[in-house]
């Protein structure tokens, strides 16, 4: 284990996010300086790409910490029900995508919708239910931007940068958070899109690398599989339980699979995903990467296995701190079994797959701010020049949030941070998803279902205490109430949430309470690019431009 | 809304295969076992992975048949091809003018 700097990883990452950074501006002024035409071609979705390169971006924005450290951090703690759930995860996400996204698109290039508040706010006519969905997006960034930190910190201090002292201890976050914020600050959200390529190429060569060459130098599948499963098996110190499970038993299946659906159906809530979805070409371009995206699917599966072979290769997770920390599994697997000046581009790989989303999520986090609540609330006359200032700022206040949970929060597993978010962002699921179908649910019946759950999940949430640490939101599994089945809270929460819905449906149908004006038409749903009133939305790339109203 | 009979194959079959794609991954206790293994993976780990090729294979299926019965309901419209570089704007205004569509 390294306690000293490596400095040949280290200048290596060094150039690489230099060389990124310095494209990624260099492109943002291109394009400001009037090819604004071409900025729609480079949209997330793809736009005139063919269908291979806008697989190639849309896939590499699901490249995230997430996949890279988090997930296989989880196989390393505690095996199958903590991480190799994202597989059946991102599994199902598509085919639940296919269902609704294409009605999304449609009334959103319609009324010129650029935010899930915006749809909601058009639909139920109610603005304290647009500022609840608004709040709710902004707040379950969050956590998920604290997931992207503490990934590019566990990158960082494999390198050897830190120390044990209380000022060296932080400083590997600190930095992460310095890049991140001087990164977005600077170049909006253009320049992340320009370097998604770049980001792309870095981490498949890694990828490949890794699952090919790893297998064979630790003895191969078989064995790698063996050592988990030891592993697994062997009690906890502290709780006398087994370590984790290698395959669910009985008590491990309603976690496992509420884990998966939960997540899957909150991917698409998550403002910066609805945005990459909106700015694609037409209503089935969608629908075609549904059909194509699983297959990325495939790739993060065998880097969930990672965290078996970091197992399997007896690998040193104790910190710079002298904590164990599971989040530096992979790193210092890296670290460990490559040349020095390999595992150097593989951290640069992951400190810019970490950071390209977290500015690409604070920057959707900031929009939805200035669009759903300043402009609606604060002050609707903003002059352009205003609302992209306060988007700043907002973008700015969004990660000092983040770093918040990251300090705060328990980062046994820093996967908790992921679930969390996930808990929050899908109590926003009734009023989206079953609002592209029906107008039926009442929009205080909504309002009461969410600030239900949102409390329930919440609460629930913060009693989950884990056993080692003692620190409260230590988890995001509890037994569903009245039961001793433990699932995913976010899945009890909107069971909970619909419940309510319907009953006060019910309720303030029958006490004629008014019910807002639907501002929307049953054909919006499944209009498509070219027909009347269609527009095209090349402001959702613009920096500051989700402020620029349009309808 | 007693639209249900005239829902078209194509959607009921399409949206039957999404479902499969949706629930048989998340059906735990059918996979949550060792043997047999493959290549070194145990079943519960390479079933998983079988997964995502079998739910591209669905979706793909699905997105087929949604594409074209759209098609076929934008020709009947008079809508122009939303895939055309520059799509001309249908002749219909834009309310009243689709009866049906939804999917």
């Amino acid at each position: 284990m390294n306690t000293s700097v490596d400095w040949v990883q280290l200048i290596i990452v060094v150039v690489i996010f230099g060389g990124v950074t310095v494209m990624g501006f260099m492109a943002a002024r291109w394009r400001s300086a009037g090819h604004l035409d071409n900025l729609d071609e480079w949209g997330l979705g793809g736009r005139n790409f063919g269908t291979f390169i806008t697989w190639f971006l849309l896939g590499g924005d699901l490249y995230t910490a997430y996949t890279f450290i988090a997930v296989p951090a989880a196989m390393y703690a505690t095996g199958a029900i903590s991480g190799f759930f994202a597989v059946p995860y991102t599994i199902v996400a598509y085919p639940i995508v296919f269902v609704f996204m294409a009605r999304l698109w449609s009334v959103s290039h319609r009324h010129g919708y650029v935010t899930p508040a915006d749809f909601v706010n058009g639909r139920y006519g109610s603005k304290i239910l647009t500022l609840a969905v608004a709040v709710t997006g902004i707040l379950a960034l969050m956590p998920y931007i604290a997931l992207q930190l503490v990934g590019m910190q566990a990158v960082f201090e494999t390198m050897g940068l830190g120390g044990n002292n209380t000022l060296a201890k932080d400083l590997p976050l600190l930095i992460a958070f310095a890049v991140l914020a001087a990164y977005t600050y600077s170049s909006g959200l253009r320049a992340p899109a320009m370097i998604a390529f770049v980001k792309d190429f870095l981490i498949y060569v890694v990828i490949l690398v890794a699952i090919f060459y790893l297998p064979h130098v630790l003895g191969g599948w078989d064995s790698i599989f063996g050592a988990a499963k030891e592993k697994m098996a062997k009690p906890n110190a502290v709780t006398g339980k087994p370590t984790g499970s290698f395959i669910p038993g009985n008590a491990g299946y309603v976690s496992y699979w509420t884990l998966g659906l939960g997540s899957a159906m909150a991917l698409f809530m998550y403002p910066h995903s609805v945005t990459a979805v909106l700015s694609t070409k037409t209503r089935n371009v969608v629908r075609r990467n549904a059909a194509i995206l699983p297959a990325y699917s495939l790739l993060l599966g065998l880097l969930a296995l990672l965290g078996f072979m970091a197992i399997k290769a007896n690998v040193n997770v104790k910190g710079l701190d002298g904590l164990a920390n599971p989040q530096l599994a992979i790193p210092r697997l890296f670290d460990q079994e490559f040349p020095s000046w390999f595992a150097g581009i593989a951290f640069a790989a992951i400190a810019v797959g970490a950071l390209v989303p977290a500015a690409i999520m604070s920057i959707a986090a900031a929009n939805l701010f200035t669009r759903n609540i300043y402009r609606a609330f604060i002050k609707p006359s903003a002059t352009p020049a205003e609302e992209a200032k306060v988007s700043k700022l907002a973008s700015l206040l969004v990660k000092v949030g983040a770093l918040v949970f990251v300090l705060a929060m328990d980062k046994t597993i820093a996967l908790n941070l992921q679930l969390l978010g996930g808990i929050w962002i899908l109590q926003t699921f009734p009023a989206i998803v079953v609002g592209l179908y029906t107008r039926w649910f009442h929009r205080y019946a909504l309002l009461a279902g969410w600030a239900v759950a949102m409390v329930f999940g919440t609460v629930s949430a913060y009693n989950v205490v884990n056993p080692a640490t003692k620190k409260h939101f230590g988890g995001s599994l509890a037994n569903i109430p009245f039961t001793n089945t433990p699932a995913y809270i976010a899945l009890t929460a909107f069971v909970l949430n619909l419940i309510v819905v319907i009953v006060l449906t019910f309720v303030f149908q029958a006490l004629k309470v008014p019910n807002g004006e639907d501002t929307t038409h049953p054909t919006d749903y499944t209009a498509d690019r070219g027909d009347p009133g269609v527009q095209d939305l090349p402001e959702i790339l613009d920096e500051g431009g989700a402020a620029t109203a349009k309808s | 809304m007693s639209r249900l009979s005239a829902v078209k194959p194509a959607y009921w079959i399409s949206g039957v295969l999404v479902v499969v794609a949706i629930v048989l991954p998340l059906l735990v206790p059918t996979y949550a076992k060792a043997d047999p293994h493959l290549w070194g993976f145990p079943f519960f780990y390479w079933y998983q992975l079988m997964w995502v090729f079998l739910s591209a294979i669905l979706v793909s299926i699905s997105y087929r048949l949604v594409r074209s019965e759209e098609r076929k309901r934008r020709a009947a419209q008079g809508l122009g091809d939303p895939e055309a570089s520059d799509a001309p704007a249908g002749p219909y205004g834009s309310d009243g003018s689709a009866k049906e569509g939804d999917q």
